[in-house]
C-alpha cells in the first residue's frame, strides 16, 4: 500500500468508526456472550453460575411452553409469510397498472406500515373486540350472525394475528413495485403479440420475472414473523393470553428474561432460534434454485 | 491548501461531534426547581413510583411539600407504571444507576430482595418509633420481611370486598341492600341478575369470579385452603381438596355446549372469555362494571375514587366477599406497596431523610404526609391507628374496606421470591379450567410441580450468590 493509500484506509476507518464501535459494543458483544451465557444460569444481579448444557436439556425435555411457544410461532410463519406475500404481490400488480392518480392509491396502501405498531395493536384489539369492536358489530348489523371471539378465543387468537399481519404489508408492495417496474416491456408486447390475455401475462412473465423479489420478501418475512413479539406483547400485557395460545417464542423468551431473571435460560432459547431460522431460511434457498429466475440466466 | 483543508474538515467534524454530544448529555437539571435545588447545594435523589395517573399526580404533590419544607434533599418523582416494573428495575440495578427511592409492590420486592437488589433497613426502622412493627397490621409487616431482614416501609395496602350493581338488583327484583353473604347466594344471585337477548347473546352477566382480572389466588383461600406452606418452603396443593374445589367452582362458570348439564349461572365459555378481553377498558367509564355488563364484581378499595372519578352517579353497594357456609370468613388483602432504597443507591441516607418525614405526623394531633396520601387516593394505609382516622372510617363504603383487615385470616401473597412466577401459573391454569381443557385436579397438578421446580431453582441461585 502506498502512503496515500493508507491514509485513505485510516481516514476511512475513522469515518466509520462511530459504527464500528457501536457494531462492536451492542452488537458483536452481547451475540459472544449469549453464547456463553446460554450455558450459565445468569439473573444479571449476580455473576453467571456455570450449568453446561441443562439449559437446553430443560428446554428439550422439561418445557412444555418452549414446545407451545414454538409450535405458535411455526403457526403463525406458516400461515402468514405466504398470505401476505400474495397480498402484497396481488395488491402491487394492481397498484402497478397505469391509470391516472395511482400515486395516491399507492400512498393510501402503504399508509399503514407507517403507523407505530404499538399504536395499530390497540386499534386492532378495538376492532377484534368480541363485544363491541368494529368487526363483531358490523357482522351482527349486516350479516345477522355473531362473530368469534377473535383474540380472546384460544381458537380463534392466531387467525386473528394472521389477519392482523396483512396490515403491515406496505413496505412488501413497494418493494414488488420495485421488482415489477423491473420487468421488460419488451416481454409484455412478445407475449401480447403471441395472443395472451392479462392472465396469462401475468402467469408466465409477470411471477417468473418477479421470483428474484418474492424469494428476498419470503426470506424477510420469514425471519421476521419467526420473531414476532409486538403485537402479542401489546395485546395480551406481556401474558400470551388466553390459555397461551398467543405465547409466541419471543415473547416467552422475553418472559423467561424479564419477569424471571432466567438470561441464560432464555439466551439458549434465542440460539435455539437463530437455529430454526438458520435452516428454514437455507431449506427455502435451496428450493429456490428451483423457482427462482433470474434474468439473464 | 488540500493538508489545510482536510485539517479543518477534521476539525469540524470534532466540534459537530462534541457539540452533539453536549446537546444530548443528559442534564442532572430538568426544570428550573431542580436546578434551584442544586445550586443551593442538596442532594437530588431520584425516586420511582409505580402509581400512576390520577394517583401519581397526588404523591407529586406531597413530594414538593418536602422538596418546600426543608432545604437538604430534593426528590425528583418519576412514575414509571406497573406494566414493565421488572425490566425497569432489573436494568437500572444491572446498569448500576438505580433510582435513590422506590415505591414498588410487595410482590416484586420479595422476588429481588433475596437477590441483594434491595438495602435492608433494619435500623433504620429500630431507629424510628413510628416505624415500629407494632404499628402495622401484621400481614402488611409481614409482606416487607423476608429472610430475616424488613426491606421496605409498607406504603399503602388494599383490601378486597364484593361490590354490587344496586340498579341491576332492582331490575333483578332483588333488593339493593341486601348483598349475597354465601357463595350459594352469591351463585344464586348471579343466575338471577344474567340478561340474554332473545338471540341468547349475554348482555349482562351477574358474577365471574375472574373479572376484573384472576382471583384463582383468593378463591383457593377463600375455600380454606394454603397455597404456599412457608415452614416447608414449599408448594403442597394435591394435599388440599379446597385448592381443587376452588377451581372446580370457577369452572362451574362456563359450559361448552347449553346441551351439557350445567349451573344456571353458567355462561358460555365464548361470551365470557369476551367479556374478560372487554375488561381492559379499566380506568374509564367503559369498565364492564360501571356500564352494567356484570352486576357484581370482586375489587379493591381505590373503586372509591375510581367510581365517582369515572362514573359518578353510578349506584352501587359494597359488602364483604361471599364465604362457603362451613369455612371460618376470611378477608383478602393480597398485596401493598413498599417504599425501598436499592443496594447501589447513590443516596441512600437523603432518601431515608425522605421516608423519615413522609412517614412521621406533622405535628401532635395532626396526620402524617403518609396517611394524607393515602386518603387522597383511598387506598388503606398499613398503620392501624391511621387507617382508623375519623376520615377513612367516616366514609361508611370505605370502612367496610378498612374493617376487612381486622378478620382473623387474612389472604395475602406468600413473601417468596417466585410469589409472581406462581401468580402467572395460576393465571395459566385457570384459564386452561374455564375453557375445560384440563380438570381441576390436572391443573393443581400442575401448579404445584412447576412453582416447586421454580422456587427451588430460585433458592438454589440465591444460595450460590451468597457463596
Amino acid at each position: 500500500m502506498t502512503g496515500r493509500e493508507w491514509r485513505d484506509l485510516r481516514n476511512g476507518l475513522l469515518f466509520i468508526s462511530p459504527w464500528l464501535l457501536g457494531f462492536a459494543a451492542f452488537s458483536v458483544y452481547p451475540l459472544v456472550m449469549s453464547i456463553y451465557y446460554s450455558f450459565t444460569e445468569y439473573n444479571v444481579i449476580q455473576p453467571p453460575a456455570w450449568v453446561g448444557l441443562d439449559n437446553y436439556r430443560e428446554l428439550f425435555f422439561e418445557d412444555p411452553l418452549f414446545w407451545k411457544s414454538l409450535y405458535n410461532t411455526c403457526y403463525f410463519t406458516l400461515f402468514a409469510v405466504p398470505l401476505s406475500l400474495a397480498a402484497s404481490l396481488g395488491i402491487a400488480v394492481l397498484l402497478n397498472i397505469k391509470i391516472r392518480g395511482i400515486a395516491v392509491f399507492r400512498t393510501i396502501f402503504f399508509l399503514p406500515s407507517i403507523v407505530p405498531i404499538v399504536a395499530s395493536s390497540v386499534l386492532w384489539l378495538w376492532v377484534l373486540n368480541p363485544d363491541h369492536g368494529l368487526l363483531n358489530s358490523a357482522l351482527r348489523e349486516f350479516l345477522g350472525f355473531d362473530g368469534p371471539g377473535w383474540v380472546a378465543d384460544p381458537a380463534w387468537s392466531k387467525p386473528s394475528l394472521i389477519l392482523m399481519s396483512l396490515w403491515g404489508i406496505g413496505g412488501a408492495i413497494v418493494i414488488f413495485l420495485a421488482g415489477l417496474a423491473d420487468v421488460p416491456d419488451t416481454l409484455y408486447e412478445v407475449a401480447e403479440l403471441d395472443g395472451a390475455g392479462p392472465w396469462r401475462k401475468f402467469w408466465h412473465v409477470t411471477l417468473p420475472m418477479v421470483t428474484p423479489t418474492i424469494l428476498f420478501t419470503r426470506v424477510m418475512g420469514l425471519i421476521a414473523s419467526f420473531q414476532f413479539f409486538t403485537q402479542a406483547y401489546v395485546m395480551t400485557h406481556g401474558r400470551g393470553t388466553p390459555a397461551d395460545s398467543l405465547m409466541f417464542y419471543a415473547l416467552y423468551l422475553y418472559r423467561e428474561s424479564f419477569y424471571y431473571l432466567r438470561m441464560g435460560y432464555a439466551s439458549s432459547m434465542a440460539w435455539m432460534m437463530f437455529v430454526v431460522i438458520l435452516v428454514s431460511t437455507i431449506a427455502v434457498l435451496i428450493s429456490s434454485r428451483r423457482w427462482v429466475y433470474y434474468q439473464g440466466e | 491548501m488540500n493538508e489545510f483543508k482536510t485539517y479543518l474538515l477534521w476539525a469540524l467534524s470534532l466540534l459537530a461531534a462534541a457539540a452533539l454530544l453536549t446537546l444530548l448529555w443528559p442534564r442532572e437539571a430538568e426544570t428550573d426547581a431542580e436546578a434551584a435545588a442544586l445550586a443551593e447545594g442538596r442532594v437530588m435523589i431520584t425516586h420511582w413510583d409505580r402509581h400512576s395517573g390520577h394517583e401519581h399526580a397526588e404523591r407529586l404533590k406531597f413530594i414538593e411539600e418536602f422538596n418546600r419544607a426543608q432545604h437538604e434533599v430534593y426528590v425528583r418523582s418519576i412514575a414509571i407504571g406497573y406494566a414493565a416494573t421488572m425490566e425497569k428495575v432489573l436494568t437500572s440495578t444491572a446498569g448500576g444507576a438505580p433510582p435513590d427511592l422506590a415505591s414498588l409492590d410487595s410482590g416484586f420486592v420479595a422476588q429481588l430482595a433475596p437477590q441483594g437488589v434491595f438495602l435492608p433497613l433494619d435500623d433504620f426502622v429500630a431507629s424510628e418509633p413510628s416505624l415500629h412493627e407494632d404499628q402495622y397490621f401484621p400481614h402488611c409487616w409481614d409482606m416487607a420481611w423476608l429472610d430475616g431482614h424488613v426491606w421496605g416501609i409498607p406504603s399503602t395496602t388494599d383490601a378486597y370486598c364484593l361490590l354490587w350493581n344496586k340498579k341491576a338488583f332492582r331490575e333483578a327484583g332483588l333488593d339493593p341492600e341486601q348483598p349475597p353473604r354465601t357463595l350459594r347466594e352469591l351463585e344464586e344471585f348471579a343466575a338471577r341478575l344474567q340478561v340474554r337477548t332473545p338471540v341468547g347473546r349475554v348482555e349482562r352477566m351477574g358474577f365471574v369470579p375472574w373479572l376484573p382480572w384472576d382471583h384463582t389466588y383468593l378463591w383457593g383461600g377463600i375455600f380454606g385452603g394454603e397455597w404456599y406452606d412457608p415452614v416447608r418452603d414449599a408448594v403442597d396443593l394435591s394435599n388440599q381438596p379446597a385448592i381443587a374445589a376452588s377451581l372446580a367452582w370457577q369452572q362451574s362458570f362456563t359450559y361448552l355446549s347449553a346441551a351439557e348439564p350445567h349451573a344456571a349461572y353458567a355462561l358460555p365459555v365464548a361470551e365470557v372469555d369476551g367479556f374478560s378481553e372487554g375488561a381492559r377498558d379499566y380506568f374509564s367509564t367503559n369498565n364492564p362494571f360501571y356500564s352494567g355488563q356484570v352486576a357484581m364484581i370482586v375489587e379493591g378499595e381505590w373503586q372509591v375514587t375510581f367510581i365517582s372519578r369515572y362514573a359518578p352517579g353510578f349506584e352501587w353497594g359494597v359488602a364483604p366477599v361471599p364465604q362457603p357456609e362451613n369455612i371460618p370468613p376470611s378477608a383478602y388483602g393480597p398485596t401493598g406497596i413498599l417504599d425501598v432504597i436499592p443496594a447501589t443507591a447513590r443516596h441512600a441516607d437523603a432518601a431515608k431523610t425522605f421516608l423519615r418525614w413522609f412517614y412521621t405526623k406533622r405535628g401532635p394531633g395532626l396526620t402524617s404526609p403518609a396517611s394524607d396520601y393515602n386518603f387522597v387516593i383511598h387506598n388503606i394505609p398499613p398503620r392501624r391507628e391511621e387507617a382508623a382516622e375519623p376520615r377513612f372510617s367516616g366514609n361508611p363504603k370505605f370502612r367496610v374496606f378498612v374493617e376487612q383487615l381486622d378478620r382473623p385470616r387474612i389472604i395475602t401473597y406468600p413473601v417468596m421470591p417466585v410469589a409472581q412466577y406462581l401468580l402467572d401459573q395460576h393465571l395459566r391454569q385457570m384459564e386452561r379450567v374455564i375453557l375445560h381443557e384440563v380438570s381441576p385436579e390436572q391443573a393443581v397438578q400442575e401448579m404445584e410441580s412447576m412453582i416447586n421446580k421454580e422456587l427451588r431453582r430460585v433458592r438454589e441461585q440465591v444460595r450460590r450468590g451468597k457463596q
